[in-house]
């Protein structure tokens, strides 16, 4: 049998555990750490000096307080030195950012990406390009602990290959690898899906933070998701879970990118909405999407039978996630917030109708807060996961 | 919970023309209520009647669940209800500052306290996360529709606000610039504060609101969670007063 966890293990935990508020809330006071984490103040004050010594953090007076008494001193990221590279990769757009401790975008880059056949090389090289770009243009002494990105697709958990990406036209890509070896950096990409790291970052940064229970779904070309549980992303057994997208809610429906028939991806995303506007072909991506919206708003009757439409199932697919995992909040980001906004009235009407009232009752229904940089911001998150696992391993190793 | 701002049974006249009969409403902290209804039902006399411009011929006016009188848009203001018109109200040839602080300048001995303000605006329109905005010293006739509202708005909340009520704050909105009034005003009720949303437009209401009060010829048709609502009734509710259940009974209260 194995004893309690040494005080090796009890200070890595709490050195993460203080750097992931700091990174979280920005900076904070000694005085307030101390309340949040219930710890001592001795501890806060050695704690603070081992994250200040390795270059995590730094300590200043805080701007007058006007109150009488020493000031706390207050405890804040070292942004501009330490970071991550936060790579987005989407349907239409490829985007990769330096993002600071604390989770400030520092310095970004962002590309069209042409729709056609699947090119792990046409994604691969702008990024690292923009990356290396980004990387010579930081001062000597900052260091990166972590590269991630957000992929339109499924991700299998551990290995970073993409197995699947209807919209991308993706199979089995070893995305990770091929990304760690272009950048050569000498350190590994993360990879998730984007609308589960979206989901997180609604959950830690925007506008779902301290919602335990949460549904996000994230409408780019087709509609992905990300449900968080008990302050938990729920990742299935292969790390697939969330796919709601692909929640057949019209059997006899319109077919999908997965083969399916009737998922709410094939009647909600993009194609659905465009055709029924009979738009289709005259343009894609969001800006087609806006244009649908807009023209609806003007009192285009075409525009507003589609919109209407796509909101009555949008509404179903809700209704269903609802009675299933009773959320807190629902999230709507991406295309999807567009949509929504415009199509509410039959998206809620159909959750009073078809949502259990006890599950719809004090659910909240929200825009992103975070909007086209949720993935991204997702992505940062999980490249800094590790360095705030272990905030002196990882440092010592990346600066090394 | 107890509202926070609540009206019973109030009778509005002018001349021999009743404009508001026996009409209910209450607007809780936290959440957006959105007043609908039709041309001339009594939207705005009622906003007015909230907001101290017009005095109520009878019922009761209760703020934090006591009885207050309002006689002007001082009392309004005094008690922490704000209004923002669909003129927005707002000076062209001054700055956002200026206009947020328009007739409550704040001084220090005989002069403006220029700093205090800029800091206490550009608190407000960060707590709002509005970052629409380039700079607090902007004219307000250089910025778009949707930052004149937002301004409107940011002002209304600056003086500590409990109730704020927005008279149709997309109607001339594109549709961006709706979606950033829609988020805003979702923004204000969950930081606490009471909202109260008059519009025409049914996915506005839908979009945002926690409940729904109907006004049908003056009366107060329906006030109903929009959770147990659907598009149809309500718009049955605001054409004819009265959908299945809900509503009004030939034309009046139960």
């Amino acid at each position: 049998m194995r004893a309690g966890p040494s005080q090796e293990e009890i200070r890595r935990h709490n050195l993460g555990a203080l750097l992931r508020h700091v990174h979280l809330s920005g900076p904070t006071s000694r005085a307030e750490l101390t309340s949040r984490m219930g710890l001592n103040r001795s501890t806060i004050m050695a704690l603070t000096a081992d994250l200040t010594a390795a270059g995590l953090v730094r300590e200043e007076l805080p701007r007058e307080t006007g109150r009488a008494g020493r000031p706390s001193l207050v405890v804040r990221p070292e942004s501009a030195r330490v970071y991550v590279f936060a790579l987005d990769v989407g349907v239409d757009r490829l985007v990769a950012a330096r993002v600071g401790l604390g989770g400030t975008i520092l310095d970004r880059r962002e590309t069209v990406r042409r729709r056609g056949t699947f090119s792990l090389d046409e994604i691969v090289g702008p990024l690292a390009a923009f990356a290396r770009q980004m990387h010579r243009k930081t001062r000597a002494d900052t260091v990166c602990v972590g590269v991630a990105a957000a992929f339109s697709g499924g991700v299998a958990r551990g290995d970073g290959v993409v197995r699947f990406g209807p919209n991308m036209g993706a199979v089995d890509v070893p995305f990770a690898d091929e990304m760690a070896r272009r950048l050569a950096f000498g350190l590994p990409v993360m990879v998730g899906n984007d609308a589960n790291l979206a989901a997180l970052a609604e959950h830690t940064r925007g506008v779902g933070v301290g919602c335990r229970d949460l549904v996000y779904l994230h409408g780019d070309v087709g509609i992905g998701g990300g449900v968080i549980v008990n302050g938990q992303l729920l990742g299935g057994h292969g790390g697939f879970g969330g796919e709601v997208g692909h929640m057949v809610v019209n059997p006899k429906g319109r077919s999908c990118g997965c083969g399916s028939l009737g998922c709410l991806e094939a009647e909600v995303g993009e194609r659905a909405l465009l055709e029924s506007a009979g738009l289709f072909g005259s343009g894609v991506g969001r800006d087609a999407v806006r244009a649908v919206v807009d023209a609806a708003d003007r009192g285009d009757i075409g525009a507003q039978a589609a919109l209407s439409r796509v909101g009555d199932w949008l509404g179903l697919g809700v209704a269903n996630l609802v009675n299933i995992f009773n959320p807190e909040m629902v999230v709507f980001g991406g295309m999807l917030r567009e949509i929504y906004l415009g199509s509410a009235a039959q998206v809620r009407s159909r959750l009073a109708v078809d949502a259990l009232p006890t599950c719809r009752d004090n659910l909240r229904l929200r825009t992103s807060a975070l909007g086209d940089d949720a993935t991204l911001v997702g992505a940062a998150e999980l490249a800094f996961a590790q360095v705030l696992a272990d905030p002196i391993e990882v440092l010592a190793r990346a600066g090394s | 919970m107890t509202p926070v701002l609540e009206l019973r049974g109030i009778d509005k006249s002018f001349g021999p023309v009743q404009v508001l009969h026996d009409v209910d409403f209450s607007v809780h902290l936290g959440e957006v209520t959105a007043l609908v209804g039709d041309n001339g039902a009594g939207k705005s006399t009622l906003v007015k009647c909230v907001g101290g411009i017009y005095p109520i011929d009878s019922g009761d006016y209760l703020f934090d669940g006591k009885a207050v009188q309002v006689h002007s848009p001082r009392d309004a203001g005094a008690l922490g209800i704000e209004i923002v018109y669909q003129d927005l109200a707002l000076c062209d040839n001054l700055d956002i500052v200026q206009n947020m602080f328009l007739g409550r300048e704040q001084k220090r001995g005989l002069v403006l306290d220029e700093d205090t303000m800029e800091e206490m605006a550009a608190r407000t329109l960060e707590s709002l996360s509005v970052r629409t905005v380039k700079s607090i010293r902007q004219l307000v006739a250089s910025l778009s529709g949707g930052q004149r509202q937002t301004v409107a708005i940011a002002k209304a909340v600056l003086w500590n606000g409990k109730v704020v009520i927005l008279d149709e704050p997309t109607a001339a909105l594109g549709v961006a610039q709706t979606a950033q009034v829609l988020e805003l005003v979702r923004r204000l009720a969950d930081q606490g504060l009471a909202v109260v949303l008059i519009s025409h437009n049914m996915n506005d209401v839908f979009a945002v609101s926690d409940r729904i009060a109907t006004l049908y010829l003056g009366r107060m048709a329906a006030q109903v969670k929009t959770s147990d609502v659907t598009h149809a009734q309500v718009v049955e509710l605001i054409t004819s007063g009265r959908s299945g259940d809900l509503g009004l009974t030939n034309g009046v209260t139960v």
